[in-house]
């Protein structure tokens, strides 16, 4: 209501005093700067997220670059041009090249940079060259992204496939067949290793880890008994299951290895930039494409692929290709466990605040302390969290609970349950604020009411009130959410690791595992970006997962942003 | 009877929902004493005085004690006798454990630095003989139990030398060397590729001539030089990392020109001299090793009133106890320069004492029959007010600084805890940041709450919203990674945009308020629209105009004129790219709440004003602005806290170099990022551990200041404007 009135107000006074407006006109300009930049901020922010960040899954094409280098000798290479930025002319020259006319007077030189790819074979995998050095690019349609398990991709055109363990001089280096027919035997190869890690993959995670797990436990109560030299009975059984479980353990193994044997389904032959040629085996190829060829719709297809494998699938080479699952699943059960935590909590408190508490000293010391909660640094519920979650509560937990682990501890480690703890404490004032605020929006006619119709306080409560605020507290959680979905700093400290080794929800009881470290969006972009040995090739990963992290922010902050504005309309005509 | 059971149903859970609603609230109150309480509990022990008290006696068989000392964890007493007998003593219970009879008489016992338990034994024939002792813990039983053996450490392989008593021993690196004084001269044994359990090979032998007669010396470390010193005071420093041409590198005093030398001792690392002289000064000296040649500094004195009579120093750290003329106990760190504890003991000056490995402990073989412990409390010596906010002289600098360096690969480093780089590269990126953020964040939001028409505020603030909710992790990375770089090409396109920004906005202003009023009319309350173009627009010039900026300002080279001119030098990862990101994070804190505060001022008040002929400027400078000071001073005070706090964007767009200078164009190590960076790997109630809770603690305490007073300013103002 005030809006209009100032609106209104301020219209006016426009008319009456055109002349002296002018005067001042252009500090309202530099005012609307600020938000103008900050608007410009926030969005080119997301624009650049959203480019670079969907690059990631767009197959750009692959060219093939002939040039000269600074010996006057004639090269070529497969890559992707994936900047290009202009140079001062001296620093052509100073890297020992001399000029051939074209670039001629002009002050700059424009010079590319190439991810080459191909690491290990063809070093090294990223280079500079400058435009005045190439003699032509071309995109060969049979150039093909062969995407390797490890050391990254491959660019190169495929020359023949070879059968598990042929001898390679029986082998002829380049295949009658056409190069579609080529690719498409490498594709329905290629389809059966994938078959066969799955299977690998499922039986790792699955009977492997089982039975591992089990085994590990017998073990130490094994080790604690002849430590505490208990009864010996009990002693004869664990070892009886101990043998058991090392007999069907041996089992898998067997398994798993025929599976390995399994996997070897030949090599691929392939031609690289310089007319060499390398074997890649199929076992260690993740997949082939030839973007060359495809059409803008199948790359499309391709990029809605690339986002799907990328949001379900794990990682490989040290967190630098592959997807991000684990770091997803992490971030959200997380998250779960915190909200489980902190909804309750909040809104009891700001019940408290609202309905029960009289108004007096204590309330507005927790008031003032509540909000002074807020403005604490995140890194210092960190540091509580570390010495009191982990170190005092998970130490004696372990000292009671697990003693036969003792040392390797249980509880008294970062991890899920604690992290949990540690980002409730730190999402509670936003909960409780958006809680009050719900409260302060409910008329008291309503309360009156129930309370007038014989409801006790209780009952006012639970079947007016909460109802009414219902919007509130959700759009209360929903921010919590999101603010703890974008902390990395505390879980450094509480419980998030680079590589988890298994997730926090699996097949072996108690299915929940609230003492296993976690993987996490936010943390995967710091680890990723800032500790990986090649960040260069790493980078467009960090970017598409900083994408994830930020649509999925952006996104619950604009459903709470939503909800409220709802609400807000909600109890306007009761006020009234 | 059913209307009352469920009446009495209805009473008890009105009154459970009251216990449960009241216990919550209240418990959030105890969650945050809990964190203020916890985190005070565990910096607290840094503040308690160490403590030096009398412990037990054990009783023992008659013998000449030569050296007494313990095992790693203080558990079992270690004595060496002069019949040639070791024992091993559970000091817990009082009782000997093992004893082993070597057969041969011993004349004196040195300690193999840095070994905690091997030991060279000089016998009668002048030759050294080594021994470990090995600890072992078993289980008997489910009882625990140390089993302690000596053996031999080289086969029996004895050392002659030449009927000197004047030795010292250092094993570092599979290297053994063996210095011993005879008069001016000291001789050399280097034995290399040395094994426990094997004997020792052919040595490599160097015999030097000092210019002073030797009665102490301390090899230094890495075996690379000896210290020799005589009872006058005089040194000699030998650079002897290469024994074919060992060479004097420092010759001097250090005492007073008539004064003996009454105690010396080598710190741990032996980096530095403890030396005690007749005339009751206490001083370190520490070498520094520089192009133009080794020198001996004092680092420091400490304050004494008594003679020192015998120096031990601490084995795993930088203290050491002085025994005085009366047998009395001090303790003294050497970084912090603290005198930390005293006990009057009357203790035999004479008799072998040591300090435990975890200097929790003095063992005094103070009679045949008896050895004495005093137990020593002194967690966090290394921590005195001086040693967190002042210089300190720390060992191998060449003057005293103030430097942060917790932790390294040697096991004889000297940790430096300065908090003053860590305090100034917190302020020094609040400060940049706010410079950015609370300008944008004022601005924008008199500009959102004033003049704004409401269609566009009504998607502007949702925005505002959203900037503050983005993941701090995702700025930090983008300045990290995208716009250093970015910054760093374009300079002095990046520094000429901060000034040609404003002034092209200023100016479009002026040129714009002298156009038609119609133009004007029709953008009212959209100026923040209509005025990106121009930004870009404003971006380009500064672009453009950077080459010559460049060449005419900063003579062809910006970075190369900051260094040579300014002496500034450049990281990519800098407080330019922290301010601009943390600006970034900032800004729509401080935005929502002066937009809150602008947007709260009664209406009454402008119309009042616009009514007595005010224009909207002047209505907003004398009557909005100064109704909402109160309101945005909070929204910058809240914005500083955040500033302070913030972790993620500072650890990824800075370097992370702990400087103690506010050079725009360098990073900084915050408190934050220190303690995300190092927390993680330090050790469990260390003074490490504890310091970095001391800053979790500051910032905890700095936050909350600074928010009770926003929150404060808050209310009042709310209430005034209640009042109007």
């Amino acid at each position: 209501m005030e809006t209009s009135d100032l609106s209104t107000a301020t219209g006016a006074s426009k008319s009456a005093s055109r002349p002296r407006l002018k005067s001042s006109e252009q500090w309202i300009w530099l005012n609307a700067a600020a938000i103008g930049a900050s608007l410009c901020a926030l969005f080119g922010m997301l624009l650049l997220l959203f480019v670079k960040g969907s690059a990631h899954f767009w197959p750009a094409d692959i060219a093939q670059i002939d040039y000269t280098n600074t010996f006057g000798e004639s090269r070529q290479l497969y890559g992707r041009i994936i900047e290009v930025e202009s140079v001062p002319i001296e620093q052509f020259l100073e890297s020992g090249r001399s000029l051939q006319g074209a670039a001629g007077e002009s002050a700059t030189v424009e010079r590319w940079l190439v991810k080459s790819g191909s690491r290990r074979l063809n070093p090294p995998d990223f280079r500079w060259v400058f435009s005045a050095q190439v003699n032509g690019t071309s995109y060969p349609k049979d150039l093909t992204v062969f995407q390797r398990m490890e050391w990254g991709d491959l660019y190169g055109m495929p020359l023949a496939l070879s059968a598990p363990n042929e001898p390679e001089k029986v082998f002829p280096r380049t295949s009658s067949d056409s190069p579609a027919l080529l690719m498409e035997k490498l594709q329905r190869r290629l389809e059966q290793v994938r078959e066969t890690r799955r299977q690998i993959a499922s039986l790792e995670s699955g009977e492997v880890r089982r039975i591992s797990v089990q085994l590990e436990e017998a073990r130490s109560q094994l080790r604690f008994l002849n430590q505490t030299a208990d009864s010996i009975p009990n002693n004869q059984l664990l070892t009886q299951r101990v043998q058991v479980l090392e007999v069907s353990i041996k089992k898998v193994s067997m398994q798993l290895r025929k599976l390995y044997e399994n996997l070897d389904r030949g090599s691929v032959y392939v031609q690289l930039a310089q007319g060499s040629v390398a074997e890649i085996k199929l076992a260690e190829l993740y997949s082939a494409r030839q973007p060359n060829q495809m059409s803008t719709l199948s790359k499309a297809s391709n990029f809605i692929a690339n986002i799907g494998s990328f949001l379900t699938e794990n990682p490989r080479e040290a967190n630098t290709e592959g997807g991000v699952f684990p770091a997803i699943f992490g971030t959200v059960l997380m998250v779960l466990l915190m909200s489980v935590m902190v909804a309750p909590l909040g809104v009891i408190t700001a019940i408290y605040l609202h309905e029960y508490a009289k108004p007096g000293v204590l309330v507005s010391v927790i008031r003032i302390a509540i909000n002074n909660l807020a403005g604490v640094p995140s890194i210092v519920f960190g540091v509580f969290g570390l010495g009191f979650f982990v170190y005092f509560l998970g130490g004696n937990i372990d000292q009671l609970f697990f003693p036969e682990k003792l040392p390797s501890p249980t509880f008294g480690t970062p991890g899920l349950l604690w992290a949990s703890l540690t980002l409730a404490l730190l999402t509670l004032p936003v909960v409780i604020v958006s809680t009050e605020e719900g409260l302060t929006r409910v008329p008291r006619s309503m309360r009156e009411g129930g309370l007038a119709l014989g409801a006790t306080k209780a009952e006012t409560l639970f079947s007016i009130v909460l109802p009414a605020v219902r919007p509130a507290i959700l759009t209360g959680v929903i921010l919590a959410i999101a603010r703890a979905a974008g902390e990395v700093a505390p879980l450094m400290l509480v419980g998030v690791v680079k590589l988890a080794p298994a997730l926090a929800v699996d097949s072996i009881f108690p299915y929940l595992h609230l003492d296993r470290k976690f993987m996490h969006l936010g943390f995967h972009i710091y680890d990723v970006g800032f500790q990986s040995p090649n960040i260069e090739a790493a980078r467009p990963l960090v970017y598409a997962t900083a994408l994830v992290l930020v649509g999925l922010i952006v996104g619950l902050n604009l459903a709470a942003i939503t909800l409220r504005n709802r609400l807000e309309h909600i109890y306007r005509d009761v006020e009234t | 009877m059913f209307y009352s059971s469920k009446a009495k149903r209805r009473g008890w859970i009105d009154l459970l929902t009251r216990w449960v609603v009241t216990i919550g609230g209240g418990s959030v109150f105890l969650a945050i004493a809990t964190i203020f309480a916890f985190l005070v509990w565990v910096v607290a022990p840094i503040f308690f005085p160490a403590s030096i008290e009398k412990g037990a006696t054990l009783a023992v068989a008659e013998r000449t004690t030569l050296y007494v000392g313990s095992n790693e964890n203080g558990e079992i007493a270690t004595r060496i006798s002069a019949d040639g007998i070791i024992e091993f003593y559970d000091r817990a219970l009082g009782r000997p454990t093992a004893s082993f009879d070597l057969n041969f008489q011993i004349a004196n016992i040195f300690r193999v630095y840095p070994t905690p338990n091997t030991y060279a034994l000089l016998d009668e024939e002048g030759r050294l003989n080594f021994i470990s002792a090995d600890h072992e813990a078993i289980f008997v039983d489910g009882q625990r139990e140390v089993v302690s053996q000596a053996k031999f450490s080289f086969n029996a392989s004895a050392i002659d030398v030449e009927a000197s008593s004047v030795i010292d021993l250092h094993w570092f690196d599979q290297t053994l060397v063996v210095a011993f004084a005879n008069a001016d001269q000291v001789t050399l044994h280097r034995y290399s590729q040395v094994k426990r359990g094997s004997s020792l090979p052919a040595p490599e032998v160097a015999v030097i001539k000092t210019s002073i007669q030797g009665t102490w010396l301390s090899l230094g470390p890495r075996n690379e030089w000896l210290f020799v010193l005589d009872d006058e005071g005089g040194i000699e420093i030998l650079d002897i990392a290469n024994l074919q041409q060992p060479k004097r590198s420092y010759l001097g005093r250090v005492t007073q020109v008539g004064q003996g030398i009454a105690a010396v001792a080598a710190l741990q690392g032996r980096h530095s001299l403890i030396v005690a002289s007749e005339d009751r000064s206490l001083k370190q000296f520490s070498v520094l090793k520089a192009d133009s040649g080794t020198s001996l500094n004092e680092l420091r004195e400490f304050s004494l009133h008594q003679r020192v009579r015998k120096l031990i120093p601490e084995p795993s750290r930088k203290g050491f106890v002085a025994v005085d003329e009366f047998g009395d106990i001090h303790l003294f760190f050497t970084t912090s320069q603290r005198n930390i504890a005293k006990l009057q003991a009357n203790v035999a000056i004479d008799a072998p004492m040591s300090v435990t490995p975890r200097s929790d402990g003095l063992i005094i073989g103070a009679n045949p029959e008896s050895i004495v412990s005093y137990e020593i409390w002194n967690p966090h010596p290394e921590i005195s007010f001086g040693s967190l906010w002042e210089k300190v002289w720390y060992e191998g600098y060449e003057e005293p600084t103030l430097s942060w360096q917790s932790s390294s690969a040697d096991d004889d480093f000297e940790a430096k805890f300065s908090l003053v780089p860590l305090t100034l590269g917190t302020l020094k990126a609040a400060f940049y940041a706010l410079m950015l953020a609370v300008p944008l964040g004022v601005m924008g939001a008199i500009y959102t709450a004033y003049f704004m028409a409401p269609a566009m505020r009504n998607w502007v603030k949702p925005s505002l919203e959203t900037m503050a909710a983005l993941p701090t992790v995702v700025l930090g990375f983008v300045g990290g990674l995208w716009l250093a770089p970015i910054v760093e090409n374009n300079l002095t396109s990046v520094l000429s945009a901060f000034i040609v920004l404003p002034i092209c906005v200023a100016a479009f202003g002026f040129a714009i308020a002298s156009l038609s009023s119609r133009a004007t009319t029709r953008i009212d309350g959209w100026h923040a629209l209509a005025i990106i173009p121009i930004l870009f627009a404003a971006l380009a010039i500064a672009d453009a105009a950077s080459p010559f900026v460049e060449n005419y300002l900063f003579s062809g080279d910006t970075k190369r004129w900051l260094r040579t001119n300014l002496g500034l030098d450049y990281d990519q990862r800098n407080a330019i790219v922290v301010a601009m990101m943390m600006g970034f994070a900032v800004v729509p804190t401080i935005f929502a709440i002066a937009e809150d505060a602008v947007y709260s001022v009664p209406a009454h008040l402008i119309r009042g004003s616009l009514a007595l002929g005010a224009t909207r400027w002047q209505t907003l400078t004398n009557v909005v602005i100064l109704t909402a000071s109160p309101g945005i001073f909070s929204a910058i005070i809240i914005g500083i806290g955040r500033a302070v706090g913030e972790t993620m964007i500072v650890l990824m767009a800075t370097g992370n170099t702990p400087l103690t200078d506010f050079n725009i164009f360098e990073g900084m190590r915050t408190f934050a990022a220190n303690v995300a960076i190092e927390l993680p790997e330090s050790e469990l109630d260390s003074s490490h551990y504890r310091i970095l809770f001391l800053t979790a603690l500051l910032l905890f305490v700095f936050t909350f200041l600074l928010n009770t007073v926003a929150e404060v300013i808050r209310q009042r103002l709310r209430s005034r404007f209640g009042n109007l």
